[in-house]
């Protein structure tokens, strides 16, 4: 390492932290690479490359000199500096529990996972996923068995996407949703017209262009993609990857680019004097969330925005929405629809998979359920939830990728994101007034630069529940939530 | 640590592939993908994850581990892999070791800042932009030689870089025989008169050609769980991990140059896909030469893709893909139009022929710079001069002389004779293929590529970096570099046109 050995212990801990996001740069390069470009052969060897980088980025982090460091640089008075101690802190006091081999051997395992998923989903063919599956839950408990001071299992997971949250608050916070949106869907089980006809991939596209532009995508710093599973990613500053997944079949692919714009935007508009650091991301995953919900549902689905974008919208497909008025297209992109796909669920039953999965993890974690029963138990509860019938396993329990690659505890910062969402906005609207009407005029920054004042530029200076604390005022709250989904659907 | 010696060596030397390999994938992101923004924070994510790979591998736990293995690499016969993997090591090791760590920062800087000076002094045509870069570049080269023995002549550490082992004495005779006899081969094609290939430069949609580029190569064993073809001002091929490999081409609306430029980057993709996979996160899962590589891309480019045999069997569907262009052009007429030989400026643009010349004019003069002969404030008028002398052609700017190429901005001094030496190379290992395959001409002429390619793969592809290049040379041709097989090819292929 060529580091002066004079300079201080703040900038020997950035140095340090700078390398490791280096590293981390070329991992979600890696990534992204392996989803959107990479041809299939080269998973393996990608695998490797993935877990020697994560292996890397995780020695030089838990590294006694690491420690070193933040004990010197205990009680640091600049407010983000301190904020970089405590965010670092925290993750190494984690990440030391969490040994090197155990690390790379869940890197290793979620790169062959992910393409065994792809495969069992492709063929709806849950049995040649569930040795993937059994490694994965395996590795988890060991990961879990790394924190034994934390008493509930759940918890442990929880806190890698979502720090400071309990099991016990989610709880709470999804039992009242469940209260209120089980009877909201039984009761609205018909309403909404579908929109049918072809939409060509090459006009959605041109659609969903106009649609970032207008809220600030700039070319030299954005890419969009498609994928199969839209995602956003930010490998470095100046960097921002959208992907969308395009279906002639419907209009889905606008709402996920401005799902994704919702994430990338966040990232985008972090403070550039955090970059190279672990404060330059957003806050946790359910923050994240309540952005990409914000822009593609407060926004998207926004009685404003179709305002100012159907009439565009309309000429590009006008043999499908040619005799469909603005009133009916707007209701029909609102509509109450239980179905199948978490990924296609409206604002009302989303809730409802994100729950189904947060039980099931639990139920796995705590060996009640056995992976081999788990497709017949979530079909038994998407019909008790949802009131559907599961026709086959790629439309049910192998329809996300999250638990091939080792993502449990994850699911749940949708549904927070989805609440913390609400929570913002009623701030945002407060400040601005009428946004409706500043969407009907195709106006967004105003909207983004208020985001960016209180929330993207911060990064993870704070963190989540300060954060939202900062915003709003208040810890998350589900009723602000649900007096917009009673409002808007009542 | 666990494990014998050698797979604690094995595991060190997974992991410099690794980051090597992430090194390899942020390049082509950055010329591919990246949007131009990310270019900051990726310059410092590549320095970062290079020196990672290079820390790594002259780390002293590894000179230990090749101390302890010198006894199994005796007791191993010379050609397995154990031997192959400790040798190969060693050498790279005792080389990487010997520069310090400062030097190698600084000339990754000084390459980085070079490349970037250059493309703006070639836009402007103004060498005095370049012109500091190069001469900081110079000093460097003599720093890193001044890390090495002093050889038989400066020159050979660069080449060394390059083309491991090969010697600056070796390639000087090579390219004198070249020179000899293409200088009057090249004159008396010039006075045989002109081959018309106005109907070559035309409107030629872009998706079109890669359409069918993509058809050629598929037909030389391209697949699309392995391979993939994107589109960069200057094509390349680069594999970030074994089953992985990626070409890039450049359709140029007005040309078919993409044709050409995506075979050959194909022939340095189907080495690296055939190399043994057994090497994979060795050393010795790559192409052993840059040389070597050469002969390969040369090899599907004109060997194969220039040939007679091949344009019988695609001109049919080139024809229909461009109708207006080609209706009227016979077979006969569109092969000679690319095989037209004819002096010009650019060497990327240049024929099988001139190409040569224009290598050698650049190995004369990078010779001359690093012997003190040659001062930087000279070079642009010794490059005109010596074009003049071996091609005849006057050299209008410095964007189009010696402006045109962006290798010695980036401090690569030794590399362009890799490119006619792989010329030559592969003429030898085309003989031998055709010795053993018989003649390839009814199986072109149905697009049948793969006995060829599988040929290729076992005697050549399959070795990776096993041995050094001479004795991979040897081992597939059983003998030397030598120029004669390329120049009794080229004479028999221009016979028509010297007549």
């Amino acid at each position: 390492m060529s580091r002066p050995v004079d300079s201080s212990p703040l900038d020997r801990l950035k140095s340090i932290l700078g390398e490791i996001a280096d590293v981390q740069h070329a991992e979600a390069v890696a990534d992204w690479d392996s989803r959107v470009s990479m041809p299939p052969d080269g998973a393996e060897a990608r695998a490797n490359v993935v877990a020697t980088l994560t292996r890397i980025a995780h020695e030089r982090f838990v590294s006694d000199e690491v420690g070193e460091l933040l004990a010197e640089l205990d009680g640091v008075a600049d407010e983000t500096d301190a904020a970089l101690v405590r965010l670092t802190r925290h993750e190494w006091d984690r990440a030391r529990r969490v040994p090197s081999d155990l690390a790379a051997e869940m890197a290793h395992a979620a790169g062959v996972a992910v393409a065994a998923w792809d495969k069992a989903k492709a063929a709806s063919d849950f049995a040649s996923f569930v040795p993937h599956l059994e490694r994965q839950l395996e590795l988890k408990l060991r990961y879990i068995d790394c924190f034994p001071d934390i008493e509930k299992p759940y918890d442990v997971l929880l806190d890698d996407y979502e720090e400071g949250m309990t099991t016990a608050e989610v709880q709470r916070v999804f039992d009242r949703l469940k209260e209120v949106l089980v009877p909201l869907i039984a009761n609205r089980r018909d309403g909404g017209v579908a929109l049918e006809g072809r939409f060509p991939v090459e006009r959605q596209q041109e659609a969903g262009v106009r649609v970032l532009d207008a809220f600030g995508y700039d070319p030299q710093t954005w890419r969009i993609d498609e994928t199969p599973h839209p995602f956003a990613s930010k490998p470095g500053a100046g960097d921002i990857r959208l992907t969308t997944h395009t279906d002639a079949g419907d209009l889905t692919s606008l709402f996920s680019t401005m799902h994704e714009f919702g994430h990338g935007v966040y990232e985008a508009d972090v403070d550039a004097r955090l970059a190279r650091t672990p404060l330059a991301r957003g806050t946790s995953s359910a923050i994240h969330e309540s952005q990409s919900r914000m822009w593609e549902n407060l926004v998207g689905r926004s009685r404003g925005f179709w305002r100012w974008f159907y009439p565009q919208l309309q000429p590009l497909f006008p043999e499908a929405l040619g005799s469909v008025d603005e009133e009916a297209f707007v209701r029909a992109v609102s509509a109450i629809r239980p179905g199948l796909i978490r990924g296609d669920a409206d604002e009302a039953t989303y809730g409802l998979h994100i729950i189904l999965r947060f039980e099931l993890e639990q139920e796995l974690l705590a060996g009640k359920l056995a992976i081999r029963d788990l497709p017949e138990t979530w079909n038994a509860r998407m019909q008790e939830y949802l009131g559907v019938d599961v026709p086959d396993d790629a439309h049910g329990v192998l329809q996300d990728m999250h638990w091939s690659i080792g993502l449990f505890g994850y699911f749940p910062t949708y549904q927070l994101g989805n609440v913390a969402s609400v929570q913002i906005w009623e701030v945002a609207r407060r400040d601005l007034g009428d946004l409706e009407e500043q969407f009907a005029r195709g106006e967004f920054s105003p909207l983004r630069e208020w985001l960016r004042e209180h929330v993207y530029r911060h990064g993870s200076v704070y963190p989540p529940r300060e954060l939202l604390r900062r915003v709003t005022g208040s810890d998350l709250d589900p009723e602000p939530y649900l007096q917009y989904l009673q409002t808007k659907f009542a | 640590m666990t494990g014998s010696p050698f797979d604690r060596l094995r595991e060190r030397l997974a992991e410099v592939s690794d980051l090597t390999k992430a090194a390899t994938l942020l390049v082509w992101d950055q010329r591919v993908m990246m949007p131009p923004g990310g270019a900051e924070a990726r310059a410092e994510a590549l320095g970062t994850v290079s020196r990672l790979a290079q820390e790594r591998f002259i780390d002293d736990e590894v000179g230990r581990l090749l101390e302890e293995l010198r006894g199994l690499e005796e007791s191993s016969g010379y050609d397995s892999f154990e031997a192959s993997l400790i040798r190969t090591t060693r050498r790279e090791y005792e080389k990487a070791t010997r520069v310090s760590p400062e030097l190698v920062g600084e000339m990754r800087r000084a390459s980085a800042l070079g490349l970037s000076a250059w493309g703006p002094a070639k836009e402007s045509s103004d060498f005095e932009q370049l012109r500091p870069h190069l001469e900081a570049q110079l000093e460097l080269r003599h720093r890193y030689v001044s890390c090495f023995p002093a050889g038989d002549e400066t020159y050979d550490v660069l080449l060394d870089d390059y083309e491991p082992l090969m010697k600056t004495a070796e390639v000087r005779q090579v390219f004198t025989e070249l020179k000899d006899e293409l200088v009057p081969m090249i004159e008396e094609i010039r006075d045989a008169g002109d081959v018309d290939d106005s109907f070559l430069r035309g409107e030629f949609d872009p998706a079109t050609q890669r359409k069918l580029g993509l058809e050629i190569v598929r037909a030389f064993g391209y697949s699309e769980d392995e391979w993939r073809l994107d589109e960069t001002g200057h094509p390349f091929m680069t594999t970030p991990g074994a089953g992985d490999i990626r070409l890039t081409s450049n359709f140029r609306p007005h040309d078919l140059s993409s044709l050409f430029a995506t075979m050959h980057e194909f022939g340095h993709g189907v080495y690296e896909w055939g190399v043994d996979r057994s090497l994979a996160r060795t050393p010795l899962h790559t192409g052993v030469s840059l040389a070597v590589h050469e002969s390969q891309s040369r090899t599907w480019e004109n060997l194969v893709g220039r040939s007679r045999a091949f344009w019988r069997w695609f001109y049919p569907r080139l024809q229909q893909a461009f109708a207006a262009q080609f209706g009227s052009i016979d077979e006969e007429t569109f092969y000679r139009a690319v095989n037209k030989v004819q002096p010009s400026l650019i060497r990327i643009d240049a024929d099988e022929v001139t190409y040569n010349l224009h290598i050698i004019l650049r190995f004369e003069l990078e010779q001359d710079l690093i012997d003190g002969r040659l001062a930087i404030p000279d070079l642009p008028d010794a490059w005109n001069a010596r074009m003049d002398e071996y091609l005849a052609v006057d050299v209008p700017d410095a964007a189009r002389g010696v402006l045109q190429d962006m290798h010695w901005a980036g401090g690569a001094l030794g590399y362009f004779p890799t490119y006619a030496l792989g010329n030559v190379i592969s003429v030898q290992i085309w003989e031998r293929a055709l010795e053993d395959l018989g003649d390839l001409d009814e199986r072109f002429e149905r697009g049948e590529f793969g006995d060829l390619r599988e040929w290729l793969r076992q005697h050549l592809y399959t070795l990776g970096a096993r041995y050094t290049p001479q004795e991979t040379i040897e081992r597939v041709t059983g003998s030397r570099i030598d120029a004669k097989p390329y120049l009794r090819y080229l004479r028999e292929k221009l016979a028509p046109q010297v007549a």
